[in-house]
């Protein structure tokens, strides 16, 4: 898992929410300036915020996972909390195949949302995972816009954001 | 229970464009252009105001928008006020919420009204309000907006049915030709030919900017009556004839095929069946050309080319004056611009002056009889749709 260095941005205008500094471990580096919430896309990731805490402790493992039902076995994206088949509670953790195909793919070269515009040109597309009934939409990092095609291989991985929290995108295969 | 007739009998919109002007001077704007076009509605006649909004609370920092508007407007709704939020078909929901208060008899009179303020001072915090309509935690944040996910539809449907970049620019240039007789357009004063548009830059590939519709700042409203109202205001009014709405999915995980919008289908066949007709039956149609190619796949999904043609039928002109039907004479999102509250009651307007036989001879759509309206949002996953009848009918 490579944790790309991304590029320091303007001290932070807001500072952490009151109580929010004793409630989450001081991560070991941060490296990407604290946004306003409602301007930042990242979720929040912490026990005390939300009941899928563990993906993104399984993140930091490395590991993709989402929630299965336990009626059917049926997988489902994003993680819940609740199958919204069988409107049941009974869910379990299951490790995402780490490989795919891309099924369509684009880029963002204008328009991109705040925080992202030194990012642009970026890949976006649906990944068909290996093995599973799941394509995921996701950054696609690697080889340039240009170069990627329908078909091609690529590889699920988990990534620190810089600033404690992690999440997840694809990357070429060669 | 009984339903009662519904019949849309005026409306008005304001220019569209990036307008030096707050969100609350859009909507009183739209109040004076309303009462001007139609100087028989009394404001005290007023018992409903429905009000599409799509972001107010990004884009202006306002909540409780509907009463806020209302004062704008200077009405004072005494049976329903309410904002109907529905991203890009935040406008069709604010009437068709209109059209089922009026036909369960809660409401007599009531005015659709659409605002959006868009144009900020940093595109970036807009284009950040923009991608909020997907979902936030889980495609938020890989960059997902509008322009990348249309762009995947564009390129599965180059893929399996050889749809090419000069097909989608003939959806553009069409809509942005209804555009130069609209006053009210963003685009009025502009032209794109076909060769103009192959040369603009790529926004999101395939996608070039004359395949996208713009951020906008406009408002629209319309006025729609209980039958036994209607011939105070019009002699020439469109009938509420038939609507149906589904909502498939949301998280892009979950669209399935990009190319067979499922959705659309479901809420046509609810809408047809409903007004009594079928595709063929329709004369015009305001369809929701957020990008060039959602229009060539609302000609299939319609059933007005057959599956994967529907870029053959626009570059053919089966969508122009003189071919199979009229398909955005207002001029649609690509050549009027995309102020999501207003769009969908903007639509509206141009069924009225269709009807009415107002619209210039340029977009004059002859002898219209029946007349759709589409709207998408979001992610192409909710598709709402409304069909009127004019032509005198009664």
């Amino acid at each position: 898992m490579s944790a790309e260095a991304r590029p320091r941005r303007p001290v932070p205008t807001v500072g952490p929410a009151p109580g929010e500094l004793a409630a989450t471990p001081a991560p070991a580096a941060r490296t990407r300036e604290k946004k306003p919430f409602l301007l930042d896309f990242f979720p929040l990731e912490t026990a005390d915020q939300t009941r899928l805490s563990r993906f993104f402790d399984r993140l930091k493992e490395g590991r993709v996972s989402t929630t299965r039902c336990l009626k059917d076995g049926v997988l489902l994206w994003p993680p819940r909390t609740a199958c919204p088949q069988h409107h049941s509670e009974e869910l379990e953790w299951v490790d995402l195949p780490e490989r795919g195909r891309i099924y369509a793919f684009s880029a963002v070269l204008g328009g991109a949302p705040l925080g992202m515009e030194t990012e642009v040109p970026f890949a976006v597309g649906l990944v068909d995972l290996d093995g599973v009934a799941l394509r995921l939409f996701g950054r696609i990092e690697g080889k340039p816009w240009t170069e990627l095609r329908i078909g091609h291989r690529v590889r699920l991985e988990s990534f620190d954001i810089g600033d404690g929290r992690w999440f997840y995108r694809f990357r070429t295969e060669d | 229970m009984n339903v009662r007739d519904v019949a849309l009998v005026g409306g008005a919109t304001i220019k569209f464009g990036v307008r030096a002007a707050t969100w609350s001077e859009l909507a009183q704007e739209i109040g004076v252009a309303l009462f001007r076009a139609m100087p028989e509605l009394r404001a005290e006649d007023v018992d409903s105001l429905f009000l599409g909004a799509a972001e107010p609370e990004r884009f202006a920092f306002q909540s409780h928008v509907a009463p806020f508007a209302a004062e704008q407007m200077g009405l004072r709704p005494h049976r329903i006020i309410q904002r109907t939020e529905l991203a890009c078909a935040s406008g069709q929901s604010a009437i068709r919420s209109a059209y089922a208060a009026i036909a369960s008899g809660l409401s007599d009179v009531a005015v659709a009204v659409g605002v959006e303020k868009m144009n900020l001072p940093s595109m970036a915090e807009a284009n950040t309000s923009m991608a909020s309509v997907m979902d936030r935690a889980w495609d938020g944040p890989h960059g997902a907006t509008a322009p990348p996910f249309f762009a995947m539809v564009a390129q599965r449907h180059q893929l399996e049915y050889g749809t090419t970049d000069d097909q989608l620019a003939a959806v553009s240039e069409k809509n942005h030709r209804f555009a130069n007789s609209n006053p009210e357009a963003q685009f009025y004063e502009k032209s794109f030919s076909r060769e103009k548009l192959a040369r603009l830059p790529v926004v999101a590939p395939p996608l070039r900017l004359g395949d996208c519709s713009s951020m906008t700042d406009g408002a629209a409203a319309v006025v729609l009556v209980a039958a036994d109202r209607v011939r105070k205001y019009t002699d020439r009014p469109a009938w509420v004839r038939g609507t149906g709405q589904y909502s498939d999915f949301h998280n892009l995980a979950n669209a399935g095929s990009l190319t067979d919008w499922v959705g659309l289908k479901v809420a046509a066949r609810e809408a047809f069946d409903r007004a009594g007709i079928g595709p063929d039956d329709i004369d015009f149609a305001e369809v929701h050309d957020c990008f060039t190619i959602s229009e060539i796949v609302e000609y299939e999904m319609f059933g007005w080319a057959a599956p994967g043609k529907g870029g053959q039928f626009a570059a053919d002109g089966q969508g122009d004056l003189g071919g199979k039907l009229v398909v955005n004479p207002r001029g649609g999102l690509l050549g009027c611009g995309h102020p999501l509250g207003a769009t969908g009651i903007a639509q509206a307007v141009e069924v009225h002056r269709q009807f009415a036989g107002t619209a210039p001879a340029a977009r004059a759509v002859p002898d219209p009889e029946w007349a759709l309206v589409h709207n998408l949002s979001g992610s192409a996953n909710v598709h709402s749709v409304m069909i009127y009848q004019g032509g005198g009918a009664s």
